[in-house]
């Protein structure tokens, strides 16, 4: 499977420094987890991440610092391997992508004919703007513009926009210069994780349709 | 004067990558005692940097030794030098302190990350020694004013404001030499497959 539409370099940094907001990152980690080529870069940002930790002047360290740790790791417990309660969602009719195993999905609510979403919880972030939607073959979904970046990572079936077609393992990244109206594929539903970064919100006939519903 | 105090010569990469072998295999402690003398003062440094007071950058740095110690076995040379793998350690206990007022501590638990799944190739080891050098050679061969930028994204929250700030230059001329720095980069660094 080619991937055509990936992370741009900044946001792929922004993963590595670990200032990327909880929805963005997870849409990104559901990309990096079936690209290569961005597990490759997202590599190259990290080891970037390790040269700097070595480069950094060393400080001092409380002088009991290292006993302290000693005696904590005497009394620490073995390490546990993640309880890993298989999610399942048979009404959301998809196998969710590891990185999204420990998030709280809910099932698929009416947004629109033909149209549905379902919300994603993130543990730890509860208020992370991410969610799935759902568009039938055919849907045209309402134009819309965002305040800052969305990123829709594409789970099953394709979409398109004036800029482009986006397939299985595509993410695409929309920045506020951008104002589309997607419309989903012919062959078949088409399934998508979105997040929007932030305080980021949508404009046009999409952001009045979520807003009340979604809280976006 | 402190004579008596010699210089200790940091250990190499390889070194650095057998000592967290020896702690995975043996809980060797003095191979512990070394890691720590290495990345625990750096951890801190790093994180002090990123904006933690004295006190609390201790208390993450210790967390992040904690964590070097107990997922040892999970370090994988074929995926990450020893130094890369210590940084993604402090990145993400910092992210989960940060986090941690709504939030479980997931201190125990293994980041699917972490699971090995196959035992590192030679291959892999090898291109990840090359991946290593390969962004020290990039980082030095940027232009200086580029390399600080990369370098201070890696420690600020909010990157391009805060960099704005502490550098005294306008958000627009941090944006652009952040584009720069990174179509420089993927140039230097390009070996995609």
């Amino acid at each position: 499977m080619t991937i055509n539409h990936h992370p741009s370099d900044e946001t792929l940094m922004r993963m590595a420094t670990g200032t990327l907001s909880a929805g963005p990152a997870l849409v990104v980690s559901v990309h990096i987890e079936g690209c290569a080529v961005c597990r490759n870069r997202m590599a190259n940002f990290e080891a970037i991440g390790g040269a700097i930790l070595d480069e950094m002047p060393p400080v001092p360290l409380a002088a009991d610092l290292f006993g302290r740790t000693m005696e904590r790791l005497e009394a620490a417990q073995p390490l546990q391997a993640r309880d890993r309660p298989t999610i399942k969602h048979p009404e959301l009719g998809l196998k969710l992508p590891r990185a999204m195993q420990d998030c709280e999905v809910g099932p698929w609510k009416w947004l629109g004919p033909g149209f549905q979403w379902s919300k994603v919880k993130i543990a730890g972030n509860p208020d992370a703007k991410v969610m799935l939607l759902k568009g039938r073959a055919g849907l045209h979904l309402p134009a819309h513009g965002h305040t800052g970046l969305e990123f829709m990572q594409i789970l099953s079936g394709s979409l398109s926009d004036e800029r482009g077609q986006y397939f299985p393992g595509d993410l695409d990244e929309a920045g506020d210069d951008v104002d589309h109206r997607p419309v989903v594929g012919q062959e078949s539903d088409c399934i998508c994780l979105a997040a929007l970064e932030g305080d980021t919100r949508l404009h046009g006939l999409l952001g009045r349709l979520l807003r009340p519903i979604v809280g976006f | 004067m402190n004579e008596a105090r010699q210089k200790e010569v940091p250990p190499s990469p390889e070194e650095l990558t057998s000592l967290i072998d020896a702690v995975a295999r043996e809980q060797d402690r003095n191979a512990f005692a070394r890691l720590f003398g290495y990345f625990a003062p750096r951890v801190k440094s790093f994180l002090m940097r990123s904006g933690l007071a004295d006190f609390a950058a201790e208390e993450v740095t210790q967390e992040v030794m904690i964590a070097v110690w107990r997922k040892a076995s999970y370090f994988d040379p074929g995926k990450a030098g020893a130094s890369t793998w210590v940084f993604t350690i402090a990145r993400n206990q910092r992210i989960d302190r940060l986090r941690r007022t709504q939030s479980r501590t997931t201190d125990h638990l293994l980041d699917p990350s972490d699971e090995p799944d196959m035992p590192p190739s030679g291959e892999d080891i090898t291109i990840t020694a090359e991946r290593e050098e390969g962004v020290r050679k990039a980082l030095a061969t940027l232009p200086s004013e580029q390399a600080t930028i990369v370098r201070l994204s890696f420690f600020a929250e909010k990157p391009h404001a805060e960099i704005a700030r502490e550098l005294g230059i306008p958000l627009g001329t941090v944006k652009s030499r952040v584009r720069l720095a990174l179509n420089r980069l993927r140039a230097l660094l390009d070996n995609d497959i």
